[in-house]
């Protein structure tokens, strides 16, 4: 079950690199938003996540501070790296372990053609979402799904998914460019 | 490249005309949407997101999502109460939007007169200066201590939202670049990216 392609998947692995396609959902279940892009993560706290469609946008944990730069609005939001980096479900993928102590984990069995392993945070609200869920293909992680509090739904699908890639080392690293405006402490 | 000759700037008279025109259209026309995102700044704070506007006469539904996860918070209300909710500590009310908002998030958007501001408006009830563009469309408007710097659409005759606007009152600034906006219920809204 999606169980064993989560720890099939996990194995050894130290990075991870791959596109993704994510649409957003209102509550009645019509499509909001469609954006596109690529995400890199690398072990143990490490994490890019850049939109390239229908505009740019970089989100980057460089292991101390996340920064979000959105040039079209040439602004830089930086905030120290938290503990709430690690609820994000996308970072049990470096740290299977901490699904488990995040996350009460129910095998869903296949639909759409995956296997489904469905996480509530313990957290419960605080967590900022309702739900999410993993569907697995193939033993790769194909969808991540998010519903939050107002029952919005964000799927996110990946491909072209790249094991333990070599990064360079500028991967996950980011200085505002000049002339943009750096909110948060930076 | 052959450079078009510089079409011939529409005189003062003429675009104030139109600028009443445009007013009285705004006015009569309460009911809007639009996506696109905002950034806010102010010294060292402030924050972006994406925005979805949909205003209903006076009632108004402000949502602001952070990337990845979409997590938002929404501040909804009419002329006499604002509520903020999605925020840690749960839903806040006030009769204030603005000050609510401000309290809540540390943003301080003008979001009564923004209403306006977004459609290429003076907001009504404040003295306001206005300048216009070679195009005959507002370039500048400065109304309650805000300076709205403004970005239209290029080639539409008579846009009815801007594509970009800038409001600035020192320290703060407010950047809202628009995706899509129409006129109209949300309800039939074309929520094309």
């Amino acid at each position: 079950g999606a169980r064993d392609d989560l720890a099939a998947f996990t194995r050894g692995l130290k990075g991870l690199e791959g596109r993704f396609t994510q649409q957003v959902f209102d509550s009645r279940g019509k499509v909001k938003e469609t954006a596109s892009g690529t995400v890199a993560l690398s072990a143990p706290r490490l994490f890019r996540w850049e939109y390239t469609k229908p505009y740019p946008q970089l989100i980057l944990a460089d292991g101390r501070k996340v920064w979000n730069y959105e040039p079209d609005l040439e602004q830089v939001t930086v905030r120290a790296q938290g503990p709430e980096e690690q609820n994000h479900p996308l970072s049990a993928l470096i740290d299977p372990g901490r699904l488990d102590r995040q996350f009460t984990v129910q095998e869903e069995g296949a639909r759409d053609g995956l296997e489904w392993l469905a996480l509530t945070p313990k957290q419960g609200e605080d967590a900022g979402f309702r739900s999410a869920r993993l569907g697995f293909a193939r033993g790769q992680l194909g969808v991540l799904e998010i519903v939050d509090a107002a029952g919005q739904r964000t799927v996110i699908r990946f491909d072209g998914w790249k094991r333990n890639p070599a990064f360079a080392a500028s991967r996950f690293r980011f200085a505002p460019p000049k002339g943009v405006d750096v909110i948060g402490e930076g | 490249c052959t450079v078009a000759p510089p079409r011939p700037a529409v005189p003062a008279a003429q675009a104030e005309a139109a600028q009443q025109a445009r007013e009285a259209a705004v006015r009569a026309q309460a009911d809007w949407h639009l996506e696109g995102r905002i950034a806010v700044a102010n010294g060292r704070d402030g924050g972006s997101g994406r925005i979805e506007w949909t205003q209903q006469g006076s009632r108004y539904r402000i949502a602001v999502s952070a990337p990845v996860t979409r997590q938002s918070w929404r501040l909804t209300g009419d002329a006499a109460a604002a509520r903020i909710e999605g925020l840690p500590g749960g839903p806040r009310e006030s009769e204030d939007p603005a000050a609510l908002l401000h309290e809540t998030t540390g943003w301080p958007v003008p979001v009564e007169a923004l209403a306006w501001w977004v459609r290429g408006a003076r907001a009504p009830g404040e003295p306001a200066v206005i300048e216009f563009g070679p195009d005959g469309l507002p370039a500048r408007i400065a109304q309650d201590g805000w300076t709205i710097a403004y970005v239209w659409p290029d080639g539409a005759a008579a846009p009815e939202f801007p594509a970009r606007i800038e409001a600035r009152r020192d320290p703060v600034r407010v950047r809202l670049a628009i995706d899509a906006a129409r006129l109209g219920s949300a309800a039939d809204t074309a929520s094309a990216p």
